[in-house]
């Protein structure tokens, strides 16, 4: 509470205490876009100050658990504000930090984005300005970037761009995703047990009878279907068995 | 507190602003931990490491799902999560779990999702486990919205969870949505040669000349495995068979001489007591799978 007052020792008192979770944030942007960690650190106690004002714990959660959010963001927008490339006129600087204002006073006092009829009404900009403004502080993205700070992240922003004959090529991601977990499901079958069912249905070159597996297993044409019936049973039952949700990071 | 759950319970959580998610959802899943839960949160994984970084040491003691590898297909995610919700509860009572939606770039195919939300009402209906379905309303269209209210038995709102007045039954949610199955009459029959070995090498030749890859013929070998000895078993025997090609997909038909049923659920619950492993098996195996009285019999349709 003296902290929400502004009281300096208390808000002192605060970063000390977060100092050491905010440097934990600011390791997951270092080294991004030329940004210092100093900055970044700078950008996550006023986080962690902004977060502290509007804080309440009468919703049972944990002041980090709800601080931390807003201290990653204020990484994350200082680090996209020092790496857009575009060169502003200083019009269109002294608009956007109008924008910008506008909207931490309306986040303050609101505790909720304000939408854009309400931004324009407080920077007195029009809304055809306004969105030409967010547009450009729209920092333009690499299709290399990674996307999120997770060191082990391995999709690209260019991954989630969309094209117009996305649809059938995301089902053709959605199926190869699936390919490799029945390629999963097959490898647990023995060596015979694949050998047989690929060679009875033909599959990566002619199908061949019973008997002719059997002769070349040394085996007789029962004793190969009993085979085949034993692997069709093992691929049965590995279905039936619930997976464990894929992609499990923990 | 624990949720005292003994049974399912299916919420949503509509939100507007990212930091409302990581307040209530850091609060839920702290409740869990304290009641000795098993908790679950799925999201994408840069959201993973914002609810982490939340959670701080907290978050050892909680499995996190990357969505991006689940949300593949409505049958594909049941079985998942039902998997994921077994492996919990064997080490927990009870199991809460958080699940951030996630759109395919069609929008087209939400009825299918939604179609998902409501049969997760009754894959999971004897499971001690509250679901709570998060959802992103900026830039929902409302049709969007209905669905939520109409698949999840309670919604958040405020700080009050409230009964949704919209709330359908799972299996009509389902039927309402599911499109009419087409004629395809580019289809081509084929001998179902009188037992099910016959019946695969068929199969297996029409896969082979359609140039399936392996591995998928092999999942279409034993779904329609699956298929065909419930038409043999339980549907009087085949009447016809057909597959082809339709719309860049294999699809087989099995056409059986019974009296079919009309499920709009069979296959999306696990086997147990009460719901057998046939379809289960073939839904798990295929991209799509269809269940249809028609003019030559109840026919099953299977899209690789």
């Amino acid at each position: 509470m003296a902290t929400e007052r502004g009281d300096e020792a208390a808000c002192r008192r605060l970063v000390d205490a977060f100092l050491p979770a905010i440097a934990n944030v600011a390791r997951r942007f270092d080294g991004g876009g030329g940004v210092h960690r100093t900055e970044l650190l700078q950008e996550g106690v006023a986080g962690l100050l902004f977060a502290a004002q509007r804080y309440d714990p009468r919703t049972g959660t944990p002041f980090w658990g709800y601080a931390s959010f807003w201290v990653r963001k204020a990484m994350q927008e200082l680090v996209a504000e020092v790496t857009r490339p575009v060169a502003l006129s200083d019009h269109a600087v002294r608009g956007l930090a109008r924008v910008k204002a506008a909207r931490r006073h309306h986040l303050q006092a609101h505790g909720a984005e304000p939408t854009g009829a309400e931004l324009a009404a407080a920077t007195g900009l029009t809304r055809a300005q306004l969105e030409s403004l967010l547009a450009i502080d729209r920092a333009p993205r690499s299709f290399e970037e990674p996307l999120g700070s997770d060191e082990a992240t391995t999709a690209t922003f260019g991954e989630t761009v969309a094209d117009p004959g996305a649809e059938r090529e995301y089902e053709q991601v959605l199926d190869k995703m699936e390919m490799k977990a029945v390629r999963d499901l097959a490898d647990g079958l023995d060596e015979r047990e694949r050998t047989v069912l690929w060679r009875h249905y033909g599959l990566g070159q002619a199908p061949q009878t019973l008997s002719r597996i059997g002769s070349d297993l040394g085996l007789t044409a029962e004793r190969i279907r009993q085979i085949e019936k034993e692997a069709l049973e093992k691929l049965r039952e590995a279905t039936a068995r619930p997976p464990t949700a894929t992609g499990d990071v923990a | 507190m624990s949720s005292g759950n003994v049974a399912l319970r299916h919420s949503a959580f509509l939100y507007k602003a990212e930091h409302e998610y990581v307040t209530r959802s850091v609060a839920f899943i702290r409740d869990g931990l304290d009641a000795r839960e098993g908790c679950i949160v799925a999201h994408s994984r840069d959201w993973i490491a914002v609810m982490r970084d939340a959670l701080g040491p907290d978050a050892e003691r909680v499995a996190f799902v990357d969505v991006g590898a689940t949300y593949t297909r409505p049958a594909r995610a049941v079985a998942a999560y039902y998997g994921t919700f077994l492996d919990q509860l064997r080490k927990a009572p009870s199991v809460r779990a958080l699940a951030e939606f996630q759109f395919s770039p069609a929008l087209g195919d939400w009825d299918e999702w939604m179609g998902y939300e409501a049969i997760t009402n009754l894959a999971y209906a004897h499971l001690p486990v509250w679901v709570v379905c998060t959802y992103n309303t900026r830039g929902l269209p409302d049709r969007v919205v209905d669905g939520v209210l109409s698949t999840h038995a309670e919604v958040l709102t405020g700080d009050r969870w409230r009964e949704s007045d919209h709330f359908g039954d799972p299996r009509e949610v389902v039927r309402r949505i599911t499109p009419e199955p087409e004629p395809l009459p580019e289809l081509r029959a084929f001998s179902p040669g009188g037992d099910l070995e016959r019946f695969r090498e068929q199969l297996a030749r029409e896969l082979v000349a359609e140039k399936v890859p392996e591995a998928r013929a092999l999942d279409m070998l034993v779904a329609g495995t699956e298929v065909a000895a419930n038409a043999m078993r339980h549907g009087a025997g085949i009447e016809a068979l057909r597959v082809g090609r339709a719309h860049g997909r294999f699809v087989c038909e099995v056409i059986d001489r019974g009296s079919g049923f009309d499920d709009p659920v069979a296959g999306y619950l696990a086997p147990r007591e009460g719901a057998g492993t046939g379809l289960w098996v073939a839904r798990q195996l295929t991209w799509r799978l269809e269940c249809f009285h028609s003019p030559a019999g109840f026919t099953v349709r299977m899209w690789l």
